[in-house]
């Protein structure tokens, strides 16, 4: 099975979603009895070469490589259309093997702890490992030579130069020895508010950019007879969270979340988080019934198809994802969350967009160079190209995809990207860094937003939460400048 | 005390042959048990038959209109899609043969290690007997990483053989533990005059004991039979390249990609395809179950 | 002792022994040993002592599943024992007697295939079916048949109601099987008992109570404890129907759930391995307690 081409944004990776259906998501298969306190320790023999300008990673040419691609959503015509090509033309001597798998963890992570990884590996979906314990296990390769490796085709950068800010540095990981990259996070994910623009347009209703113009048109919504706000709480509150946590970043600025990935005292009770969950519990009070606490993600999202739910919040993966639903009265578009106060520090226009999809190198393998070399190629502007017309997803690698007209929501998310300029910020990472975090505050959002809007509620319970995980020791801390 | 007091029917009584009459009673409580009886067979079907519907439908249909509405146009595609994606037929074939075999293994096994333990005095009977219960409460997913590393190491993944092997060895527990019970309450009559014959041990358990025990080995090759065809987590571990997957890991493999994909139909599809071998797989299955349960102690 | 009686004995041991004392004692030796540890799941470890045993202590959310796993654990095995031995006994012997036969009331082996079937469908299955069956809006099943005039049921999106859901999923799959093995007992009772009791004119509810239930007391402890385990179990339908893994407000969460959560989600694996132990213990005291109500433990040699 699975052959499936049409192809969605993963937002598997970055998102750290349940697993949409999650039949008994496939639990990782962990290590052998024989490779306790083995396996990590060994050395294995690298293939390495010789640097040259040509040559920037120093991999031996001859040498075979070994990548494995996650194959769901983004389908595997990529690797095996593009990037594979791209890198026997580069290296015709080295061969590449290639495999895909829909079970990342239950195939790869026995070869880590067994000491025989392959060098590439895309670590996505359901069964993904979790990228932290893979990097305090000294698993994963240090990128830092790659990102400061010329760029495969554009001349005169180095690859670092040519990503979208903030691409980096959410595959960057506190180490011995300070802080480094571990993962090419990449695909590129545009959050904000989607609607159908045809509705909208048949209803005259215009887009809001404040909270009061927002609450207005709310009402005209429900009184044609529209939900006018949905998410589906029962596997994707996760979306909930982000348009809380945009929302806290327009109001105090991006430092506001950066509190929250380094687990200060008092981030999760601050001024800002609160008006934004005061906000936002206050739409779910009025605007959703509670039947949607019960409805997953694809259930509301045909309702949204059917005109039966105005705004939802979500990812640019959306429209791929909803293909198969898209009515001719039905038309992708997005918006950026408007301002909760008058007072916001950032602008209407500020949007939230981030990279995810891991891909990392592993030290494991036998040929790590060689991997770095396929993520170089992975990274050049025409790879990254061929990906978005094959995946209708943008990368991070910055512009490649510009000029070109893919789709109506991606065109839409790309108009709101140039609007944005300079006000686009990552977010956060304490959902990735802090699994436990991520789950209590699905939990809670979801409280919030079907039982009253107690914000206060909300942000104590997240602060204790937070709290817990600082002092659990066994928990690896990360931080964020 | 109430002990297992099953008494099977000798060897010497006759099989009962129901007189045709149709002098039936009129009983006041027939109404009522007809009534709990359908109403739980119906409960039973409806999720089978709005599964089924469903599976023709496209998703609009599946969320927006009436559950059991007919589809508006009876989408074969669903199907088709589910079929060629799914490889369903494939999976059902892997799975029957590992049942099979391991079912099959599984009471020859187990029947063996629970006659020593039933009906032998030595010493360490106890504590193996204990060992094999204690298994009744191991939480199957505890053991999927170390038996990873044992089956590795044994070179066992990603082989029907392998799969079978520890499809025994998790299924022992339950069998010897009820197979111990249930072999204790058998008469010792019969297998003292067999010994008075000259017949050795082996010979004993097979020609005396087993046909004896013929309705305790029935009831739990069917507890077999059934957790063994529903296990998921102990072939996810094993089975790792797609053609040997069993029907379970087929059907998580659609689910998983249905919801990606938001493709119930054809969700609903792969369901109804998995669903109708094991009914046809069933009716023929039936009679036999019954005819096992019902005719006692082989002469 | 008879002669060969040793080597008979091990000679019949041996394999089912070696079996499963490598793929199950093994493996559950393992889960001891990692319990007392730090390890994540990835590269190594080190020792903890009973560190992870202490969280578990402290842990709120252990606390909550295991009252699940309680409730569980009392309402699964009572009410489906208590549905399928009616059902077995209107089967086999509810229609009265006929030419001198007690038998099942008209239609009982449709009944019985039907019954049983649900049995048949993986757990995985049957969750991704009922998920729809308790839709909360009008699309799903049961909301679906209701009058339209009345406000959708919320089944999994309803805290208090969330883990009777499950239940009531776990009861109907299960109902069939017990049927089915304990029509095989009643079966085996012999049809004299039955008549001479019809002859001396007992009501079908005395049948019952004087004659079946004693004589079907074993295999009515044998359901109860597999039911017992399945209760400590429920993983598959907490996994795939509720709300966030376990709510709303961790309203279904229970202990495999939170084995799951830690060793794969939290990456850790150590502290879920701990959860295994005391999971492990619990089951194994339902069983012996079970077990003690009522056994012999004579050994015939």
């Amino acid at each position: 099975m699975s052959d499936i081409t049409k192809s969605e944004l993963d937002r598997r990776s970055l998102l750290r979603r349940a697993a949409a259906v999650g039949l008994a998501a496939t639990p990782a298969v962990g290590m052998l009895s024989a490779c306790v306190g083995g396996g990590s320790d060994e050395k294995n023999d690298q293939a390495t070469g010789t640097k040259s300008a040509d040559n920037p990673l120093g991999i031996d040419t001859k040498a075979p490589v070994e990548i494995v691609i996650f194959d769901g959503g983004l389908g595997t015509k990529y690797a095996t259309d593009v990037d594979t090509p791209m890198y026997k033309k580069k290296w015709p001597e080295s061969e590449v093997k290639y495999s895909a798998t829909e079970q990342i963890a239950t195939t790869i992570k026995p070869r880590l702890n067994s000491g025989t990884a392959p060098d590439m590996i895309n670590n996505s979906g359901a069964d993904m490992m979790d990228f932290g314990a893979i990097v305090k296990a000294g698993q994963a390769a240090d990128l830092t030579d790659l990102f400061a490796a010329p760029s495969f085709d554009v001349t005169g950068k180095t690859v670092a130069e040519t990503l979208v800010p903030g691409a980096i540095e959410q595959g960057t990981y506190d180490v011995e020895g300070g802080r480094k990259p571990f993962a090419v996070n990449y695909s590129f994910t545009v959050f904000g508010l989607y609607y159908n623009k045809k509705l909208f347009e048949k209803n005259s209703w215009t887009v809001p950019t404040t909270w009061a113009d927002f609450i207005a048109l709310c009402d005209k919504i429900k009184a044609a007879g529209i939900t006018p706000f949905a998410y589906a709480g029962a596997n994707a509150s996760y979306y909930m969270v982000r348009a809380i946590m945009t929302s806290a970043a327009k109001i105090g600025t991006e430092q506001v979340l950066k509190d929250l990935d380094n687990l200060k005292p008092g981030a999760w009770t601050a001024p800002a988080i609160k008006q934004a969950a005061e906000a936002w519990g206050q739409i779910g009070v009025k605007y959703m019934n509670k039947s949607f606490l019960g409805l997953r993600h694809t259930e509301v999202q045909l309702q949204q198809n059917q005109d039966k739910v105005a705004f939802y919040p979500c990812g640019s993966w959306l429209e791929n994802e909803q293909a198969a639903s898209i009515t001719p009265n039905f038309e992708y578009a997005v918006m950026p969350y408007p301002s909760v106060t008058t007072s916001d520090q950032l602008p209407a226009t500020a949007i939230n967009a981030a990279a995810g999809e891991i891909y990392f190198a592993s030290t494991k393998g036998s040929n790590v160079q060689g991997g770095k070399e396929y993520l170089r190629v992975m990274l050049s502007k025409a790879a990254a190209l061929e990906f978005t017309k094959l995946t209708k997803s943008l990368t991070v690698v910055a512009g490649a995809a510009d000029g070109q007209t893919i789709s109506p929501g991606l065109t839409s998310g790309n108009e709101m990207l140039s609007k944005a300029g300079k006000d686009i910020f990552m977010g956060y990472l304490w959902d990735t860094w802090y699994k436990k975090m991520n789950d209590a505050s699905l939990e809670a959002v979801n409280a919030l937003m079907f039982n009253g809007g107690d914000a206060q509620k909300f942000c104590d319970t997240m602060e204790k939460v937070a709290q817990d995980v600082a002092k659990d020791s066994s928990i690896s801390k990360n931080t964020r400048a | 005390m109430t002990n297992l007091t099953k008494t099977p029917r000798a060897a010497t009584t006759e099989p009962v042959v129901p007189a045709k009459d149709t002098g039936r009673r009129v009983n006041p409580l027939g109404g009522v048990a007809h009534a709990a009886l359908f109403l739980w067979a119906l409960a039973t079907v409806a999720p089978l038959i709005w599964v089924a519907l469903a599976s023709f439908k496209s998703n609009e249909e599946i969320f927006l209109d009436e559950p059991f509405g007919l589809p508006q146009s009876w989408a074969i595609d669903n199907f088709a899609d589910a079929w060629s994606e799914a490889h369903i037929g494939q999976y059902f074939l892997n799975s029957v043969f590992v049942v099979v075999v391991s079912t099959a293994g599984t009471m020859l096994l187990g029947s063996m290690a629970a006659y020593v333990l039933a009906r032998y005095k030595f010493p360490g009977n106890r504590f193996i007997y204990y060992l094999f219960v204690s298994g009744l409460a191991f939480p199957t997913f505890m053991a999927l990483a170390p038996l990873f590393g044992i089956a590795q190491a044994m070179n066992l993944l990603d082989s029907f053989f392998g799969l079978i092997v520890i499809y025994i060895a998790y299924s022992l527990s339950f069998t010897v533990f009820f197979l111990v019970a249930f072999f204790k309450t058998l008469p010792h009559e019969i297998e003292e005059a067999a010994t008075v014959d000259g017949a050795g041990h082996v010979r004993r358990f097979f020609q005396v004991m087993l046909p004896m025990a013929k309705s305790g080995l029935v009831s739990i090759a069917i507890f077999n039979i059934v957790g063994q065809w529903n296990q998921y987590l102990l072939p996810v571990v094993i089975m790792q390249s797609e053609d040997k997957y069993v029907l379970t890991q087929g059907i998580a493999n659609i689910s998983v990609s249905a919801g990606y994909q938001a493709e119930w139909g054809q969700l609903f599809a792969a369901l109804t395809l998995s669903i109708l071998p094991m009914i046809i797989v069933y009716a023929v299955f039936q009679r036999q179950i019954q005819a096992g349960l019902t005719s006692g102690a082989v002469k | 002792m008879r002669h060969g009686k040793y080597p008979f004995i091990i000679g019949f041991l041996a394999v089912p022994v070696a079996l499963y004392a490598i793929f199950v004692v093994g493996a559950y030796l393992q889960m001891f040993r990692l319990s007392l540890t730090d390890w994540s799941g990835y590269g190594t470890f080190k020792d903890v002592g009973f560190d992870n045993f202490v969280k578990l202590w402290n842990d709120e959310v252990i606390w909550i599943a295991l009252r699940h796993n309680g409730y569980l654990l009392l309402l699964l095995p009572i009410v489906t024992i208590a549905i399928a031995l009616l059902f077995a006994f209107l089967l086999n012997v509810g229609g009265g007697s006929k030419g001198g036969m007690t038998q099942g009331v008209w239609g009982s082996k449709v009944y019985r295939v039907v019954f049983f079937f649900p049995q048949l469908l993986a757990l995985a299955l049957v969750a991704v079916i009922f998920q729809r069956v308790y839709g909360p809006d009008k699309s799903g099943m049961i909301n679906g048949l209701l009058p339209d005039s009345w406000e959708p049921w919320l089944f999994l999106a309803d805290e208090k109601w969330a883990l009777t859901c499950i239940l009531i999923v776990l009861i109907w799959q299960a109902v069939g099987f017990y049927v089915v093995l304990f029509s095989a007992g009643m079966g085996s009772i012999g049809q004299e008992i039955y008549e001479a009791a019809a002859l001396d004119g007992a009501s079908r509810i005395t049948l019952f109570f004087k004659i079946t239930l004693p004589l079907l007391w074993g295999n009515i402890q044998v359901a109860w404890i597999y039911l017992g385990i399945a209760a400590f179990d429920a993983f598959a339908l907490v996994n795939i129907m509720t709300v966030n893994q376990g709510g709303p407000n961790n309203s279904t969460q229970v202990l495999s759930m939170q084995i799951y959560l830690n060793a794969f989600k939290y990456s850790q694996a150590g502290y879920a391995s701990a959860i295994g132990v005391v999971l492990f213990f619990l089951a194994l005291s339902f069983a012996w307690l079970t077990l003690r109500v009522n056994r012999s433990d004579s050994v015939d040699a």
